[in-house]
């Protein structure tokens, strides 16, 4: 009998190894059944709501809404066509199918949502004080990571589906917030971080540039300032006041700001430097270019160019938003945001939730104190008036693109309220032909997230 | 006849009970036009089960228990196979399990006697080496089929039951060691190996690849249970060797693999899914919609995609009938695989058997549902008794076959009188 257990003993091995496989593919297919159904041709798709309860796409019956009804957030939220990957919806469809391997796929009645954080009244007003511009604009509550507004121009009605896809104005269909574009002076920002980090408050403050109007550098190239007649001579306040570029120029070449530590500094930020590859951050799914510059020698034009946000520098205007988080909360950690609430399944069941996550230490809390009161005394001095009854620090920028044929008017902020921690950025493309300003965006945002 | 007449009726009702429910399931939600193509497929099923119940009774076994589980799933596989698509009775389906119904006596018949099959080993060598000839003169180095007119032959699948009989028969070579320099050597430990390598270069060659690991399984399973052979003294250290031995030559022939066998090894079927992904990503998205109970049976859309009703009929099945049942279908061939667990073999060359069938059986269903569901490479082998094709089915039966033949062996009858106790202890022994 010893003998023929043996026999049972190899059929119970090769039996449990099946049993288990088996027990391993029920799992599988348990856990991956949505996304399997959302491979095939046949889809159920639910609702994505805002924080009120507003209908931000329709899975079920996009009809029943006026046109333009979602073209504030329609490169944004997107839709199952297949024209967009890079939405809310393309990147999270599974989830907001109608169908659960229990239930089946469900065409009436399904409950699988989307609540998102977005504000879609507040959305509509930013988006129409654009009024013909181009641009983008985000804010995001810089304590929670709830993203509020996020609208990006030219924008699609996807309602109206993709017949005319050929006559669509170039940027309709990506939400430019994702995507880098040159910074200008908010990359000063930065710069006046990674000083910070370097050197300290202190002997950052003791240090002063002058500026007639232009700066030959070390190698004879010419930074040139927007004020030609010269800012004299400045601090660090001054400076980021005034945007100069000279003083950042002769900033990047001092002796106590070694380039390997502005690199350090800067990499820590999220920039890919000299060409390495990039990185994207994660927003629900949604993929957000990380920034990017050249940073050879600090006595180069393209470097310097680089610091004070021209040249090949790009940064995308959300991340420029998170870096405002680290500011505004002094504690040197971007607040990621998230677009997404919560998930119900095809019964109404929550099945996923967002909570607020940090990113790791960007930089010292020292050194946000610092940077959030030079931002603040800059709000006090200059935007008191076109950004009125909001305590704001803010540094705003002007962008060269298109070979500096065109000028993109940004404005990088926070709100200092712990009752409305709002952080923001907008961008208005080619501001020379703009009837709006980005002060009149932002006081536009505040007023409607603040109603 | 059979000893318990009120077991054998009482599970004859049974079987009856099962497939009256899926006929059920078939008129209440089935595709069909007209309500006779289920009274026919009824009358089909119904009627082959009774005549199996009845021509059983003139086979004198022990146990009818694998005959019973494999009318039930022979059966369940008529049903199946004849919804895929819209309800009718697929008629070839039902001549082929006919004749894996018929394959099964013949098997039992044939692997009863121990002793007549040990004399007869040598036929099972010469068929083997018969069937790689034509393998290797008539399908082709990119091929496993025969075309003879409207049938296709696979002859590898006969391969399976000789060599699992090759297998068993060796065990009692274990007995006879020569001793060549310093080492005991046994010739038929040698001639099998040889003839192992031999088969799986020949699949390689064939590239077909879903067959080699069930020769390997096989191999492996008369492998272990003859050095663990009584008398062959291998140590669980020799043991332990040999299969991490067996291990690194498995990495390392994955490593240096074929370009086209590395492309299936890392296939992402979602990238390509309208190119090599297709079948394992339509099978998945069949599953997913046919959720735990399924969307009717012959309400499937699997059934428009290629090799639906053999490779990935696990899927097909699980459209139409929901992964409950065809979990439940699957159960029932592990059942019968691992009925020796609950009725043991009468001796270990039955034993020996009935592992190679099982190592067979397991092996094929791991290869054809796990891979057809992504957790594996896709090679494209059947699922025992379920898939469609005449050499398998045929194959399986005559498999089947041998799980019955342990379960009601014939033993010699000894030409010189022998007390009753030392018969005992020699067939314990065997």
């Amino acid at each position: 009998m010893k003998s023929i257990r043996r026999c049972q003993h190899i059929i119970s091995l090769f039996a449990v190894l099946f049993i288990i496989g088996m027990a391993v593919l029920v799992f599988k297919i348990q856990r991956e059944s949505a996304f399997y159904m959302m491979n095939s041709d046949n889809h159920e798709l639910g609702i994505v709501y805002d924080r009120n309860g507003d209908v931000l796409f329709d899975g079920s019956d996009t009809n029943a809404y006026p046109d333009n009804y979602f073209i504030d957030v329609g490169n944004l939220i997107g839709d199952d066509k297949g024209q967009m990957t890079n939405t809310l919806v393309a990147q999270n469809i599974d989830k907001l199918n109608n169908y659960s391997f229990s239930s089946g796929l469900i065409s009436e009645g399904g409950k699988a949502a989307i609540y998102t954080t977005l504000d879609h009244e507040a959305n509509r007003a930013v988006y129409n004080a654009y009024g013909s511009q181009k641009g983008c604009a985000v804010a995001y509550n810089y304590k929670t990571g709830e993203i509020l507004i996020c609208t990006s121009l030219p924008s699609i009605d996807v309602t109206n589906g993709y017949a005319n896809i050929d006559s669509f104005e170039s940027g309709t269909l990506i939400s430019k917030t994702l995507y880098g574009t040159v910074p200008g002076s908010t990359q000063k920002v930065s710069t006046v971080i990674a000083a910070l980090e370097i050197m300290g408050a202190d002997k950052l403050y003791s240090k002063a540039f002058t500026c007639s109007g232009k700066y030959t550098n070390k190698t004879g190239d010419i930074i040139d300032c927007h004020n030609v007649y010269g800012h004299g001579t400045q601090n660090i306040q001054q400076a980021v006041e005034n945007s100069c570029n000279p003083f950042f120029a002769q900033l990047i070449e001092d002796s106590d700001m070694p380039l390997n530590k502005v690199k350090n500094v800067y990499e820590k930020l999220g920039y890919s430097l000299n060409g390495a590859d990039p990185t994207y951050i994660d927003i629900d799914g949604i993929q957000c270019e990380t920034a990017s510059t050249t940073l050879n020698d600090p006595y180069e034009f393209q470097t310097q160019w680089g610091c004070i946000g021209q040249g090949d520098t790009l940064v995308s205007p959300i991340q420029l938003m998170m870096w405002q988080s680290a500011i505004a909360n002094e504690n040197g950690k971007m607040t990621m945001p998230h677009l997404i609430n919560y998930i119900t399944d095809v019964n109404g069941k929550v099945v996923q939730t967002d909570e607020t996550t940090y990113s790791k230490q960007l930089f010292s809390q020292d050194s946000a104190s610092a940077i959030k009161q030079i931002l603040l005394t800059n709000g006090a001095d200059q935007y008191t008036y076109s950004i009125s009854g909001y305590t704001v620090g803010v540094k705003s920028g002007t962008a060269q693109v298109d070979d500096n044929n065109t000028e993109n008017s940004l404005l990088v902020g926070f709100v200092d309220d712990q009752n409305f921690p709002i952080a923001f950025c907008i961008l208005i493309e080619d501001k020379s032909s703009s009837l709006v300003t980005t002060e009149q965006i932002t006081k536009i945002m505040l007023d409607s997230l603040y109603q | 006849m059979c000893a318990n007449p009120l077991a054998y009726a009482f599970s004859c009702f049974f079987v009856l009970i099962a497939h009256g429910a899926m006929l059920l399931n078939v008129y209440i939600n089935g595709n069909y036009s007209d309500v006779s193509d289920v009274a026919f497929l009824a009358a089909a099923v119904i009627s082959l089960d009774l005549i199996y119940f009845i021509i059983s009774l003139f086979f004198r076994q022990k146990s009818y228990t694998v005959d019973l589980l494999l009318i039930l799933i022979l059966n369940m596989s008529v049903i199946f196979q004849s919804c895929f698509g819209g309800v009718s009775l697929s008629v070839k389906h039902y001549i082929t399990c006919i004749t894996a119904l018929a394959a099964c006596k013949a098997g039992y018949l044939i692997c009863r006697n121990y002793k007549w099959l040990q004399d007869k080993k040598l036929y099972a060598y010469v068929g083997i080496c018969i069937l790689m000839l034509v393998i290797l003169t008539l399908t082709g180095s990119r091929s496993m089929w025969i075309e003879l007119g409207s049938i296709t032959i696979q002859p590898s699948e006969f391969i399976k039951p000789l060599f699992v009989i090759a297998c068993a028969t060796s065990v009692i070579q274990q007995q006879k060691k020569q001793k060549v320099l310093i080492f005991n050597v046994v010739y038929e430990n040698l001639a099998l190996f040889g003839l192992t390598a031999a088969i799986c270069l020949l699949q390689w060659w064939c590239r077909d690849l879903g067959s080699l690991p069930t020769f390997i399984g096989i191999y492996s399973c008369g492998f272990m249970l003859r050095i663990c052979y009584p008398k062959a003294k291998f140590s669980k250290k020799k043991l332990i060797a040999a299969g991490i031995l067996l291990i690194i030559i498995a990495l390392i022939g994955i490593k240096f693999a074929p370009e086209y066998v590395q492309q299936r090894l890392h296939a992402d079927i979602w990238s390509d899914q309208n190119g090599e992904g297709y079948q394992q990503s339509q099978a998945l998205i069949a599953i997913a919609n046919g959720g735990w109970f399924g969307v009717g049976p012959g309400k499937g859309e699997l059934c428009n995609v290629f090799a639906y009703e053999s490779d990935i009929v696990f899927a097909t099945i699980c459209e139409e009938w929901g992964l409950l049942y065809a979990l439940m279908m699957i159960f029932v061939i592990l059942i019968l695989v691992a009925l020796p667990l609950i009725n043991p073999p009468r001796s270990y060359f039955h034993g020996t058997l009935s592992a190679g069938v099982c190592a067979a059986f397991t092996v094929q269903m791991a290869l054809n549902i796990f891979g057809s569901c992504n957790l594996i490479p896709f090679t494209g082998v059947t699922i025992p008794f379920i898939s469609a094709g005449g050499s398998s089915l045929m194959v399986s039966g005559f498999m089947a076959g041998m799980i019955i033949a342990g379960q009601s062996p014939a033993f010699p009858i000894s030409e010189k009188p022998r007390n009753q106790n030392t018969a005992s202890a020699r067939r314990a022994s065997i």
